[in-house]
């Protein structure tokens, strides 16, 4: 299912004024609820979205915000690159930890906004246990923004990047 | 000095330990997978971390990401809960090696008691009532039938590293013992890793009977009193009450010296369970001891009144016992505790799925402890607990009736639940007269499934 026909599910719920809606297709499940004047939603998809996951299950809930960018990155949609744009591709943090974007308090930053990255760049490293784990791109393509602070503590699935694909 | 408390678990548990953490005025740090992230754990915790995705092997039992949780958070203390990480020793001693303090007894002592035949023998030096049985490990199946030919059978045989009916297999007779001995070896070997074995007489008809124990770090332990979980079916409790209808004030009395004398020498701390069974004499004998707090831990709560998840936090404080207890404890009155379960009240297969309907009982003499709400959803990848309901009354009598009005009023919709079953159990003549032993359920059953043939046929 793709972001645009979710948001036209949306928008028919929010016209329509019915209370609830629940559409399956394949093996997408998207309910939709009005609670009091605002909407729930939540998609169901088996679990498999990501490398690492474990096999195909019935229930498997990942929320993906309504507009594909959270409210934090929604506030920082006036800066320049168009950060609505569905092509855009996160990069999420695959472990808890620490996040830090340079490899020494100081250096360089592993990748800066507008750097070309290819598949195996070192994008940061996340500190868990003592341990620094280096992060590697996974796609190639532009690094259009980072949403961490450096030494900020990320969890798991948290977005480090957005990346536009080549 | 505890400040703040990451709890490694889930659901009612989570949300249980949450509430004692907030009775003491500590700050709280959730941790859970992608399919808890509308958990109400998640919700009431001061702070939340996710972990990982749904499967428990990559979250809510991976080690480095619970503690990297930790790290990020500044907590100074982690609970367990109960099953996942709560009887792991590496897990303790990482805790340790990391400066957080973990609420349970020390990583040493975690793996004695994991190694359930080091645990028997250590309780039978300090003289605690065992079954007779093999005397260390048994390493092929000729020493198992040497133990057999001298104990009589029939025996059962039991993984060293074992749990929840795994690596178990009951004897009947010298013939089947080879391929039997195999076979439990194997399934241990493939369960834990180990297929070390040792053997113990089987006794037919016996009564599941626990005991409560609490250690603080000063060197004292006391005996909370016990808790019958014989209404079970393969191994999974669906009823216990405390105390024990057949329990005597005279042999609880005897089985608690006993066993703090022996908790005391292996310098147990924290909250325990020490598992018995009872013979149809009224004999007890010593399986194994439980290193982390019970599901069922409510029932002993209502009748002596004792948080005992709180007392587990004032303990890992280095609170002494005497002062979290405030003299001698007295058990009052009887209390029942029910696991509504999210499965199909008589085929037992488990119903994930959301929650379109809730009502909780209250009302006098019930507590439920759950983590459910409406909208909520009972994710298939853990156990299919809904609540806990628990009735405490002056009587067993009076504990039933309460019991069965709050199972009346629960209704939960959108999902299957054990309801239907607790309320036929407690209505039976059997269970009322406490006539309950292992293979209760069963014959329940067998009898329910003969009454309909008798009106099929009539």
């Amino acid at each position: 299912m793709t972001l645009e026909e979710i948001r036209d599910l949306i928008k028919t719920v929010c016209e329509s004024g019915i209370a609830e809606l629940e559409v399956q297709r394949g093996d997408n499940r998207v309910w939709i609820k009005r609670v009091g004047g605002t909407l729930t939603q939540e998609i169901v998809v088996p679990a498999s979205p990501a490398p690492a996951t474990p096999p195909p299950a019935p229930f498997a809930q990942i929320s993906v915000p309504a507009t594909n960018l959270s409210a934090a990155d929604a506030a920082a949609a006036t800066e320049e690159p168009d950060l609505t744009d569905p092509t855009l591709k996160a990069v999420t943090a695959p472990i808890v930890g620490t996040f830090y974007e340079a490899p020494a308090p100081g250096a360089e930053t592993f990748v800066k906004v507008g750097d070309a990255i290819r598949p195996g760049k070192v994008l940061c490293i996340i500190e868990s246990m003592k341990l620094m784990n280096e992060i590697e791109a996974e796609i190639a393509g532009t690094v259009v923004k980072r949403l961490v602070e450096n030494g900020q503590p990320v969890e798991y699935g948290e977005t480090l990047y957005l990346v536009k694909p080549d | 000095m505890m400040r703040k408390v990451l709890i490694a678990n889930r659901g009612e548990i989570a949300l249980r330990v949450i509430c004692a953490c907030k009775d003491l005025g500590l700050r709280t740090v959730a941790v859970y997978s992608e399919a808890d992230r509308y958990s109400l754990h998640v919700r009431f915790a001061d702070e939340a971390v996710c972990i990982g995705p749904a499967k428990s092997a990559l979250s809510y039992l991976n080690i480095p990401a619970v503690i990297s949780a930790a790290e990020i958070t500044n907590v100074d203390t982690i609970h367990p809960g109960y099953g996942f990480l709560s009887e792991n020793a590496d897990f303790a001693e990482v805790c340790q090696t990391s400066g957080i303090r973990f609420v349970g007894p020390r990583p040493d002592v975690i793996r004695l008691m994991g190694l359930k035949e080091r645990a028997r023998e250590e309780m039978k030096r300090h003289g605690v009532p065992i079954l007779p049985g093999s005397e260390g490990i048994l390493t092929h199946a000729a020493a198992a039938q040497e133990v057999a030919a001298h104990i009589g059978y029939p025996i059962i045989l039991k993984a060293s590293a074992g749990g929840g009916g795994r690596g178990m297999r009951v004897v009947r007779d010298a013939a089947e013992l080879a391929g039997q001995f195999t076979q439990a070896q194997n399934e241990a070997e493939a369960a834990f890793g180990c297929g070390d074995l040792y053997c113990e007489k089987y006794i037919e008809r016996s009564r599941h009977i626990e005991f409560q124990a609490l250690g603080d770090e000063h060197g004292e332990v006391e005996i909370l009193g016990e808790r019958e979980c014989s209404v079970q079916r393969r191994h999974q409790k669906l009823i216990e009450e405390a105390p024990s209808p057949v329990m005597t004030a005279k042999l609880r009395k005897r089985t608690s010296g006993a066993l703090k004398k022996a908790l005391e020498a292996i310098g147990y701390t924290n909250a325990g369970t020490v598992e018995f069974i009872m013979d149809d004499e009224g004999e007890l004998f010593f399986i194994e001891v439980n290193a982390r707090i019970q599901v069922e831990h409510p029932v002993t709560e209502a009748v002596t009144g004792v948080d005992l998840v709180k007392a587990q936090l004032r303990i890992a404080m280095g609170h002494k016992l005497r002062d979290i207890l405030g003299g001698p404890v007295e058990m009052r009155g009887h209390a029942i505790e029910c696991r509504i379960n999210a499965e199909h009240p008589e085929t037992f297969t488990p119903c994930p799925g959301r929650i379109k309907a809730l009502n909780l009982p209250g009302g006098v003499g019930i507590r439920v402890d759950t983590a459910a709400y409406v909208d909520g959803v009972i994710p298939p990848y853990y156990d299919s607990l809904v609540a806990k309901l628990v009735a405490h009354g002056c009587d067993r009598a009076e504990a039933i009736a309460r019991m069965q009005r709050a199972l009346d009023l629960f209704i939960v919709e959108g999902v299957h639940s054990s309801i239907p079953l607790h309320q036929r159990i407690l209505a039976d003549p059997e269970f009322q007269a406490a006539q309950i032993d292992t293979q209760y359920v069963q014959r329940f059953f067998e009898r329910a499934k003969a009454a309909e043939t008798i009106v099929a046929g009539a």
